[in-house]
């Protein structure tokens, strides 16, 4: 079920995240094991509130584990690290920064200091990789809904994370723009190949952007199914139309169909 | 519209309370009710007066500003204090409160015993309103910072000291310049108790003297200005405000 684990750079192991105490605790995440190996695209695909977003957190290191933990490049991880980029689902880039100066904010830590002229040229290669040109100088408050998560992205990469943590980061946005920015996020994770972990609720997006899904089942949740993504790469808009995907997609919105529905029925028997 | 909502409509609302003032004075003929015209020509005069309103003006201009500065130096770090710290917050927003509800007037009396009847006792008691008016405005609005931008920058690799910096200062910044604008209007609102101690000068202290003469329209007179003064400041703070923190997404209603 797992992947190599030699290559791992993020791996859940048997991780148990509860509320309360004793007669009154309330198991949420029961038992979760799988990894993300080095440059893989690896979704995360479940029902509503089964957990998904806390086991992003606990990669994160925003969050640990009551059991079991999450580990990075085989240590146990406490604490945030630049190394593992995070991208929200709500807006998360600072509006007093420019657009250029939110993606150079990384590159000016202490952490992952580095020289002007090497911080303004990834500030202009992520610009241009996530079609920013012209909005150099604007402030996120200038800008829409799918341009704030490009340069959201683009903040993420510019520190030269080992993984990018994504939680839901096109939740919020329109079905076309969704699209759209699948496509620029599949474009980019081809150009930079990076190790990846999505959290989402849209099977057409863990299909369009996977190597591998990882579904969810309901609370207390455990790994549903673990699928690899047989859709011939790279991928283009034409994919979401070819035989392999259309399979996929069926099958798993079945699962997910059904998921739901017996959480429906176990909160409203 | 929002142009003209801007710049018509304040002054139209002006227009109605001076024109409302204008007949409740000719209507009410038992009482002393000076009218708008009476009040502006005496403020005037007062103006013109060398040695007049003016110095009244200038003496509690500068008082306000002294206790709006040296009241939001020490509740700047205070504030700071309480938000990062939920300890001390728990410990000290009890009694925080407790003196900010204490009517400065009432202080008065113990600012004399203990301070005397000079200049330093009148900015006590200014210092004291601006210090607790501004210092409840900063901790609640820093203690709300938004969590995702704290995530972020942690995500990012910021340090404590780069995080408190580089995220939560930024983030504060508008915050700061709403408890500058309480204090600002705190401290005016509480300038005539500040000049009760024995003050001879100040808009307070012209009031006073007016009152005891029973000069009602020298009285109306320094009310005038003394709202004028606040509203001057008022926007004074809210254009730095405006260039200060752009970046501020405002929801147009």
């Amino acid at each position: 079920m797992s992947g190599d684990t030699g290559s791992a750079r993020i791996s859940f192991d048997d991780v148990h995240v509860g509320f309360g105490r004793g007669a009154k605790r309330v198991e949420v995440i029961d038992g979760v094991s799988f990894d993300v190996g080095a440059g893989e695209f690896v979704s995360v695909l479940g029902p509503s509130g089964c957990g998904k977003s806390t086991l992003l957190n606990m990669a994160a290191g925003f969050l640990a584990a009551d059991a079991g933990e999450a580990r990075f490049d085989g240590e146990r991880i406490t604490r945030p690290d630049s190394r593992r980029g995070v991208v929200f689902q709500q807006y998360a880039i600072f509006p007093w920064l420019s657009v250029e100066k939110n993606i150079a904010f990384g590159l000016t830590l202490k952490r992952n200091r580095r020289s002007r002229a090497e911080t303004e040229e990834s500030v202009r290669r992520y610009i241009g990789l996530m079609g920013l040109d012209g909005f150099e100088k604007s402030l996120p408050k200038q800008l829409s809904g799918g341009m704030r998560q490009r340069v959201a992205l683009a903040r993420a990469y510019a520190t030269d994370p080992d993984v990018l943590l994504l939680d839901e980061p096109f939740a919020a946005l329109d079905a076309q723009t969704r699209e759209f920015m699948q496509e620029l996020l599949h474009e980019a994770s081809q150009a930079e190949r990076r190790a990846a972990m999505l959290i989402t609720h849209s099977v057409e997006e863990a299909i369009y952007l996977s190597h591998r899904i990882v579904v969810l089942g309901n609370r207390p949740t455990t790994v549903h199914e673990v699928i690899d993504v047989d859709v011939p790469w790279p991928r283009s808009p034409e994919s979401r139309l070819q035989p392999e995907f259309l399979e996929l997609r069926g099958h798993l919105e079945g699962v997910m169909r059904s998921l739901s529905g017996s959480a429906f029925r176990k909160a409203h028997p | 519209m929002t142009a003209l909502r801007r710049t018509v409509l304040p002054f139209a609302g002006f227009a109605v309370v001076i024109a409302a003032w204008w007949l409740a004075a000719t209507l009410i003929t038992g009482k002393d009710v000076p009218t708008p015209g009476e009040v502006f020509a005496t403020a005037w005069s007062g103006l013109r007066e060398p040695e007049g309103l003016l110095v009244d003006i200038r003496l509690s201009v500068v008082r306000v500003l002294i206790g709006v500065v040296v009241g939001c130096a020490l509740s700047l770090p205070v504030g700071f204090a309480l938000a990062w710290f939920p300890t001390l917050r728990a410990m000290f927003d009890p009694i925080i409160n407790f003196c900010r509800a204490l009517p400065p007037i009432a202080l008065t009396p113990l600012v004399i015993i203990y301070l005397g009847i000079g200049e330093e006792a009148r900015l006590f008691v200014l210092v004291w309103a601006a210090f607790f008016a501004s210092v409840v405005v900063l901790y609640e609005g820093i203690a709300a910072v938004e969590d995702i931008y704290v995530r972020a920058g942690r995500a990012l690799g910021a340090t404590d000291l780069e995080l408190f910096r580089r995220v939560i200062v930024p983030a504060t910044v508008p915050q700061m310049f709403v408890a500058v604008r309480v204090a600002l209007g705190v401290s005016w609102a509480t300038l005539v108790a500040a000049e009760l101690i024995a003050a001879q000068r100040g808009l307070g202290a012209a009031i006073q003297r007016s009152a005891s003469f029973f000069r009602t329209e020298e009285v109306y007179a320094g009310i005038l200005l003394i709202g004028v003064c606040a509203l001057l400041m008022d926007i004074a703070v809210r254009l730095v405000q405006a260039r200060a923190v752009s970046w501020q997404e405002r929801v147009v209603r």
